[in-house]
Order: C-alpha cells, then structure tokens, then sequence
C-alpha cells in the first residue's frame, strides 16, 4: 500500500499545525461559527446533535494494522472507546472535544493519516473496491489510480470551494463493488492494449434526487486522467447551482445541460488542458503502481476446507457468506461482519480493532480493508488460516456468518447522532435484526440488501437496496418510506434506484411490513430466483398489495 | 474602504488604499479597468484590461478561483488580478495560487492575520498559476520500499 513520502509527510503535518491554528483563532473569537464551519468541515469535524463528529479519511479504504492500532487509541483516549465504520469507508469517532481534535490529528498524522476533506463543499475521499487487489473478478487493481486522484485532488488551488460535496468511486474489477453508478464521477479501469484506460461516467448520485451516472468519455487512456478530470470540475466550479444547496450537485448540472450538453461543455474545456501540465506521466504512473505491489505471496495449494465446514456448520455459514474467492491460489478475502444484533450497524470498540489489527498482522500481511457496506475486510488470508481465524473472530463477536444477507444492513448513524437525520434509523436496524434472527431462514432468503437511511441525504444508501428504508418527518413523527427493486450495480447486475412502495409507515409497523414483503417474495419466487430477480419479474403490485391489505 | 493587500516583488504587503473606477462588462470598453461578477464569463478580450476585480459574493465560493485561473492560463492575462467582496484571509492561499496578485480585505477582518496566511503551505501537490509543475514532474517523489 502507499507510503508517504517527504513530502507528504510534510504536507499532512502544516495541514495539522494550519488547522491547529483555524481552532485556536475559533476559540479565540475570532472567527464566527459559519467561518470555521467552512474550515472545520474540510478537516472532518461536524457539530452533531450531541458532541462533535471526526471523520477520519481511509482513503480508499485501504489500512494497516499500526494505523488500525491509532484508530483504537484515539477511540480510547479521546472517544468513549468506540468507532463507527462508515458507508464511504471511512473511520468517524462521536465524542471527541472540538478543542482536542488538533492533538487528534497530530496522532492521526504520526501513522500518515488525516481528515482532509471527508467532509464540506469538496474533492472527498477517493473509494473503491474494498476486494482491490484481491478479487478473483478484478482485471486492474485500481487503488494506485486513487491515490494519484487524492494527491490531485488535496488542497486543489482551484477545486476546493465548490457547490456542493463531490464523491468520485473507482472499480477495476466485472463486479462493481464501489457503486460508481451512483457517484459524481464513476471510474471504469481496464486495459486497453495493455494500456491502463478509463470509462467516465458523471452524475451519479442518491439523495433526493437518485439518478444514475451517465457515461460522457469512454476510453480515456490513464495519462489524460488527471486533466479530463479537471476539465469536468472546471465545468462543475463554475456552472454548478449555489442558490440552492439541494440542487447544487453536479447530477443537477447535467440534468439541466443533458448529459451530452455536458459532455461538449467538458470536451471543449478538455481541449486546452489536454496535454497540460497534469498530465501523468510514464514515471509517475510506475511509481504509484509500485506502491500497490502485491505482498509476497506464498506458492498455495487450494486448501480443502471440507472436512472443517463438516465437522462446524457454523464455520461453514461463515465460509459461505462472509469468505470470497482471491486471485492467489490457497488464499481467500474475509469479510468480518460488524452487524451484531444490539450494535449498531458498523460500530466497533477499541479492543475489536485492536484484535483485528493482530489478526491482520498475523494473516492478511498486516493490511486491511474497510467497506462501504460497514465491514472489516481481511483481503489476503491463507485457506489453511480461515478456521483459526473464525473462531477467534467469533469469539470476539465479529464471526457473524451474515455477509450480504438481510442481517448485514447498511444503516446510517440517524437521529441517534445527526442532527441532520428526520428520524433515528440505528433502532430499526436493531428491531429488523431481533425479528429476523432465525439463520436457516435467512439463508433460504439468500442476498438482500437492506439499506436504512434517517433522511434524505441517504447516507444509508437507502435508494439502492433491493429493500430501502428512508425516514421521513410526518408532522414531528418519525415515518419510515419503503422502495423496492434497488440496486448498487454489484454481482453483474446493473445500477438501479428502488421505487417506492406507497405511504410511508409508523417505526412499530416497519418489522411487520418488511415481514410482509419477504413473504410475498417467498411464495413468488421461482427456484433459487434471488429478491431482485423476483421483485424484476412480478412487479410492485403483489407488494403493494399486501403490505397496504386492510385486516380483515 | 476595505484594507488593501498586494503581492509587491513577490511579497504581500498592506498598501495605501486606491479609488479604481472599474467598469462592469455591460459598459466595460477595452483596456479599462473591469468588474467581473462570479457568474460572469473571462474572455480573451478582457486581457487587455488596465486590471480586473474578481467578486466574492460569499467567502466559500470558488467561481471567481476558475475565472482568475482562466485569466492567466488561457488568456495570458498579465495585470493585477484583486479579490474584492467576501476576501476570507483563509481563502488567501487557494487565490494566490489561481494567481490573484492583491486582496480587498474588509474592514472587521483582520489584516495582519490575513497577510500571515498567504503561504501557510511549504508546498502543495498539483501545479497552479504560480507553480506550473506539479509536484511529480519537479521531485523525485518517493517510492516503494
């Protein structure tokens, strides 16, 4: 994985002293709360409805275990001994003090990390596949491309002050694990030729108006990649809506221009900085891809689990849901589930990263990962090592062999922490997990994706479960929406944005309609016809139908 | 009248204010010294102004950054560029580097806080007005181990 250079090491420590600074004049009086909103804001820190939030940067959600290690120190000493993995692959800590937050950055900086720009009107952190660079479906490992975005994209002279929030995802692999459908700008790497070359997509997005990226640039070869991208943030700078903060991102712009508009306005500004300074070059696209060499491997044979998942049925739900092929002969991905009923959905104490840090140490080459579904992914471990794994795993609660069913739901923090939220989203998770928590059942329902978000910001990516719940405010009550039919583009399966069922629903009937709607997908389906197949091909009636039938 | 920063032999400096009858692009005729609204498109003509204010209308909008970029990059626009309207003395950094060359800070800000945060910065990643290189193609960056 990358390592810092100088340089970066030189950057990140003046981006700790210059915020340092920012919050000692802050506390001083001298700048208002709308000033240092603006400048905490590129740091991570929101004021949330109880204390402030710190979102710290995984960029592309790609770790290793020292600095998993700081994470659960600053969760110890400075947090109330806890995390939460977020849906874009970052680290957030609930309690910290404002006035500490330069010290926690200091520490932060120590293990190269930071908060740059997790949050405010900018260039956000660069995600990915969390199976980069070990997935069997992968064709081009795309976290040295990341890295080049967020090194361009860090304090960018001319891009840091924009509309509004601006999200690029990058995927190498068939599967599209990263959701780049749904982001400002998707990133499609393959080869081309043996040429790294690229498929852009722009404006994407969920929020309050989903839609679906579209496809302006199709074979970008990888040295144009730094200036098309700036050709497209150009367009968005100056063109993009600030009247009005829910029409500002850039999936409106190229509404409002169409997509081809937009692609001409972006090709015209193309033509003078093609060829410009940012064009990579030879050397630097060698070395960033130098940084991403794979671990040294061990020459495996494929291990026979066979007789371990015989002998413990429950190592082998967990094989089944939670371990994923690797492109290494004898070694496999795990994905160590934090969706344990009674926690909230990405939530993990410092004793947890501290264990998994060993574990990866001991069995992934001391690298891991963090996914957008909230989950430890432990990308390089030995077959031979899986059983030792789970079961320490499992004994420490993160062994939960629930990976992709409806138990493992993306939930948003809600109104338990925002102070954006309509409605708390962490205690209908819980219930959901409470009421479904029989295995054999949930095994039978096979992949479904359950997704809750407290508001329309849709940070729970509600619009692309095959099961959304958005909450909504009814009057000061807490509502919750359902859709159907969503999808994030993972498994060969297009991008798609649920519809909604009808009006939405009180928190105690949310179980009883999800029960429903499981219902009603269990007597049509045909075979093994997965939810969204089944959804696909009967349509919204029969749902529609039975969650609104009136007893009789 | 707003205090008043220039970039003087390549140091900012607090400088005497000036009255500048700038006209805006409706009336505006070559040569003159120009207004430029955020929303407001840099031409190739506009090069030949005597000097251009650029306008803030909020300290956290960026528009008037890609104008000021647009002006030296493609129209190789030589004059004095200024910041006028919402100046934030932590914007300073991102407008120097799009190639701003004075600031009108305004009153209730404070000027000395203003000039100490023109470079807080040794250096940065990506090139700009003023470093045309990114950091890649001056360094030798580092690599794997």
């Amino acid at each position: 994985m990358y390592r810092y250079d100088d340089f970066d090491r030189a950057f990140v420590n003046e981006r700790v002293a210059h915020y340092r600074e920012q919050t000692e004049r802050f506390l001083a009086g001298k700048l208002s709360d709308d000033e240092f909103l603006q400048l905490r804001l590129r740091n991570g820190l929101y004021v949330q409805r109880l204390a402030p939030m710190l979102r710290v940067a995984i960029p592309y959600g790609t770790l290793n275990s020292t600095q998993l290690r700081m994470l659960a120190h600053i969760a110890r000493h400075y947090d109330r001994g806890y995390g939460h993995l977020s849906t874009r692959q970052n680290v957030q800590f609930n309690w910290p003090e404002l006035a500490e937050v330069p010290d926690i950055l200091e520490d932060l900086a120590s293990v190269e990390m930071h908060a740059i720009q997790t949050s405010g009107n900018c260039i956000r952190n660069v995600t990915t596949d969390e199976f980069a660079a070990a997935a069997a479906d992968e064709t081009v490992d795309p976290r040295p491309y990341c890295e080049l975005i967020r090194q361009w994209s860090t304090s960018h002279p001319e891009f840091d002050w924009l509309p509004r929030k601006f999200k690029i995802a990058v995927t190498g692999a068939s599967e599209d694990r990263a959701a780049t459908a749904v982001h400002d700008i998707g990133l499609r790497v393959y080869r081309n030729d043996g040429e790294i070359t690229f498929d852009i997509f722009v404006g994407g997005g969920l929020g309050r108006t989903p839609v679906i990226g579209a496809l302006i640039r199709k074979g970008l070869p990888i040295s144009h990649l730094l200036t098309y991208l700036e050709a497209i943030m150009r367009v968005y700078n100056r063109y993009g809506r600030r009247d009005n903060k829910y029409k500002a991102r850039i999936k409106i712009l190229v509404r409002a221009m169409t997509a081809d508009g937009f692609r001409d306005k972006v090709d015209a500004e193309w033509a003078f900085l093609q060829d410009g300074p940012s064009t990579l070059t030879g050397g630097e696209i060698e070395r960033m891809e130098a940084h991403f060499e794979a671990p040294p491997f061990a020459t495996l044979d494929a291990f026979d689990l066979a007789e371990q998942r015989l002998q413990h049925p429950q190592f082998g739900r967990w094989v089944l849901h939670n371990v994923a092929p690797h492109q290494q002969a004898g070694y496999a991905i795990v994905t160590l589930s934090t969706k344990i009923t009674g926690v909230p959905p990405g939530d993990v104490s410092d004793e947890q990263m501290d264990l998994v840090a060993d574990w990866t140490d001991e069995f992934s080459f001391a690298e891991l990962r963090i996914s957008h579904e909230q989950n430890f992914v432990l990308p390089h471990v030995p077959q031979s090592k899986l059983f030792e794994l789970w079961q320490m795993a499992s004994a420490n609660g993160l062994g939960v062999a629930n990976k992709g069913l409806l138990t493992d739901m993306i939930c948003c923090p809600g109104g338990d922490y925002c102070s954006l939220a309509n409605a708390k989203s962490i205690p209908v998770a819980e219930a959901l997990q409470n009421r479904f928590d029989d295995y054999d059942f949930l095994h039978d329902l096979g992949e479904l994706d359950i997704n809750i978000s407290g508001c329309m910001n849709a940070c729970g990516h509600h619009h692309v479960g095959h099961i959304g719940i958005l909450g909504v405010d009814k009057k000061g009550a807490e509502f919750y929406q359902i859709s159907l039919g969503g999808h994030s583009g993972h498994s060969g399966i297009p991008a798609a944005l649920g519809r909604i069922v009808g009006p939405s629903f009180a928190r105690v009937e949310v179980n009883d309609v999800i029960a429903k709607i499981l219902d009603v997908y269990v007597e049509h389906r045909a075979d093994d016809e997965g939810f969204l197949n089944c959804f696909n091909r009967v349509g919204m009636d029969p749902f529609k139908e039975r969650v609104y039938a009136t007893a009789d | 009248m707003p205090q008043l920063i220039k970039e003087v032999d390549g140091l900012w400096q607090l400088c005497a204010s000036e009255e500048i009858d700038r006209a805006r692009l409706d009336t505006w005729q070559v040569g003159a010294p120009l207004y430029l609204g955020a929303d407001e498109e840099p031409t190739q003509e506009h090069a030949s102004a005597a000097s251009i204010a650029l306008g803030f209308p909020a300290f956290n909008d960026g528009r008037a950054l890609s104008s000021a970029v647009l002006l030296r990059t493609r129209f190789a626009y030589n004059g004095d560029i200024r910041a006028v309207g919402q100046v934030h003395e932590d914007i300073l950094h991102y407008m120097v580097r799009c190639g701003f060359t004075s600031a009108e800070v305004p009153d209730e800000r404070d000027v000395d806080t203003a000039l100490a945060r023109i470079k807080p910065y040794s250096d940065f990643y990506q090139q700009s007005v003023v470093q045309p290189e990114p950091q890649f193609t001056r360094v030798t960056r580092g690599t794997a181990e």
